[in-house]
């Protein structure tokens, strides 16, 4: 028999989830496992038993790289675009940027906040210092 | 002991349309290379039965690839892992081999990166949850390894420097390769920094370029023109696509890939007479030592300085000028392949390692993502 499908794919609930503003990750029934990017199955143990759990939003700064762009036509100043990678206190990592942090400030091992951006459908996960989050 | 040890040879191999190939296809010039190939072996493109084939400009480059050489391939493995693909193929050749599912087994690969497509062509499907924050692939991912690396161990850019002005003291002894205007590790640091902590020059070069590499059993490689280069050992190893889902920025996959290659070679790494690590960037061929074993975790940055793996140094490293200096069409393996051969034959030139006798392979493909290792040797190894 075809395997049934949950009623919405991990990336749609991924995004109702966090429609509330907060970071959300999935974690496994059966072996405890915390896991992102979202998924049907457990990466830890095979398990499709997967739960929503809201997290604390709070991780630390593993990695980092600014891509410095040449200044376009009109412009003097180079541009930059920094991304992090972020250890979440929960366990998974992931790629984000920190938006209001200059490229030289961002430091591997801050602790930062996670905020949701963009728009419905389409939110990604941003972050911000700890001690400038509410 | 495994019975792929000694059980295959390169007996061919050739290169084409190194640097720059205006008006040529990735075909074209992947052809001539394998007619290269064939040619020095003393074998023709209707020996071959084998076909080992990748590439990021066809959707389905092996079947491309038999029809524009008029190939009937009755074995074709066209396992795309990125770059390390045809390192991987080194194993998955002497498999098919020993299995006697083809005779004569063709690894090729050919791009115009530089002259046709003009940027590096990415993947189609990349991380979904990557993509938002607008990554520069392959880029972003090896700046972050490199960053952490640094942070851990406290690597400095004096030390990604030395892996580039390595790369380019062995370019200046190969006529082929690309850039072979001197380089300092001033000129290095100067250069401009392209995505922090990388600078251009700890960037590998985009070129067009194609290879090939011809291996058969070794009753049959005696036989033919070539001194017989064989293959003793290999393996692969690979956790994650996405650079975010990376267990540990600082240890690549290739602890495994080697640990399993060494194994099958009964050999050590003291045991390797000249390395082929793929250099994508500066900092890989510093993750690859360490992570192979030729020197602990963390110390990759102080081997490195003071020319160890450079023209005169204790440990001859990308004796062609690597991905950095010598040729870099998108994916590097097979020219790993490649020049493990000429050492081996004693037929490098200028840039030969006197005496060489082992060689290990090494391929990189994606993001750090997958991990292949192949080791070689003449006949005194087997």
């Amino acid at each position: 028999m075809n395997h049934p499908l949950p009623e919405t794919g991990p990336d749609r609930q991924f995004q109702s989830h966090v429609a509330d503003g907060h970071l959300w990750i999935q974690h496994c029934s059966d072996c405890g496992g915390a896991i992102f990017h979202p998924r049907v199955l457990c990466p830890h143990c095979g398990s499709l038993a997967l739960e929503w759990r809201r997290a604390s939003g709070r991780g630390t700064v593993y990695s980092r790289a600014d891509l410095i762009q040449k200044p376009k036509p009109g412009e003097t100043e180079p541009r930059h675009h920094a991304l992090v990678l972020v250890d979440l206190d929960e366990g998974p990592r992931m790629m984000s940027r920190l938006p209001d942090v200059a490229p030289e400030e961002i430091r591997i091992g801050m602790r930062v906040q996670a905020r949701i951006a963009g728009d419905p459908g389409e939110y990604a996960v941003v972050f911000d210092p700890e001690e400038a989050a509410e | 002991m495994s019975g792929l040890r000694g059980g295959a040879a390169i007996v061919g191999v050739g290169t084409a349309g190194l640097g720059e190939a205006p008006g040529f296809t990735a075909m074209d010039i992947q052809a001539l290379a394998v007619r290269q190939a064939l040619d020095e072996a003393g074998l023709a493109l209707s020996d071959v039965d084998g076909l080992f084939c990748a590439n990021m400009s066809h959707t389905f480059p092996a079947i491309s690839t038999l029809e524009y050489l008029g190939l009937r391939p009755r074995w074709i493995d066209g396992t795309n892992t990125g770059g390390s693909s045809f390192v991987g193929y080194a194993t998955s050749a002497a498999m098919a081999l020993q299995a006697g599912l083809c005779d004569v087994a063709l690894i090729c690969y050919g791009a115009t990166m530089r002259s046709g497509a003009g940027r590096m062509v990415p993947a189609a499907e990349q991380p979904t949850y990557e993509i938002p924050h607008k990554p520069r692939y392959p880029m972003t991912a090896y700046a972050m390894a490199a960053a952490r690396h640094m942070a851990e161990f406290g690597t400095t850019r004096e030390q990604l420097a030395e892996v580039a002005v390595a790369a380019r003291g062995w370019a200046q002894k190969n006529p082929d390769a690309f850039e072979r205007d001197p380089l300092s590790i001033e000129d290095v640091l100067a250069s401009r920094m392209v995505m922090e902590p990388l600078t251009l020059r700890d960037c590998c070069l985009l070129t067009d370029g194609a290879g090939a590499v011809v291996m058969t059993r070794p009753d049959r490689a005696r036989d033919l023109a070539q001194t017989p280069v064989y293959f003793l050992g290999g393996g692969v190893a690979s956790y994650n696509r996405a650079v975010s889902e990376m267990p540990d920025l600082t240890t690549t996959a290739a602890k495994d890939s080697g640990a399993r290659a060494f194994a099958m070679a009964g050999l050590r790494p003291s045991d390797m007479d000249v390395l082929q690590l793929y250099d994508a960037f500066t900092i890989n061929v510093i993750l690859f030592l360490e992570d192979l074993g030729f020197c602990a975790k963390g110390d990759g940055g102080s081997f490195v300085s003071g020319g160890r793996i450079a023209p005169g140094g204790a440990l001859p490293v990308n004796t062609n000028g690597g991905g950095l200096s010598f040729t870099h069409p998108g994916m590097y393996g097979v020219f790993t392949l490649i020049e493990a051969a000429r050492q081996l034959r004693g037929a490098a030139g200028a840039r030969q390692v006197p005496g060489a006798a082992t060689a290990l392979c090494h391929g990189n493909g994606i993001t750090l993502s997958h991990q292949a290792t192949a080791i070689f040797g003449r006949a005194e190894t087997l």
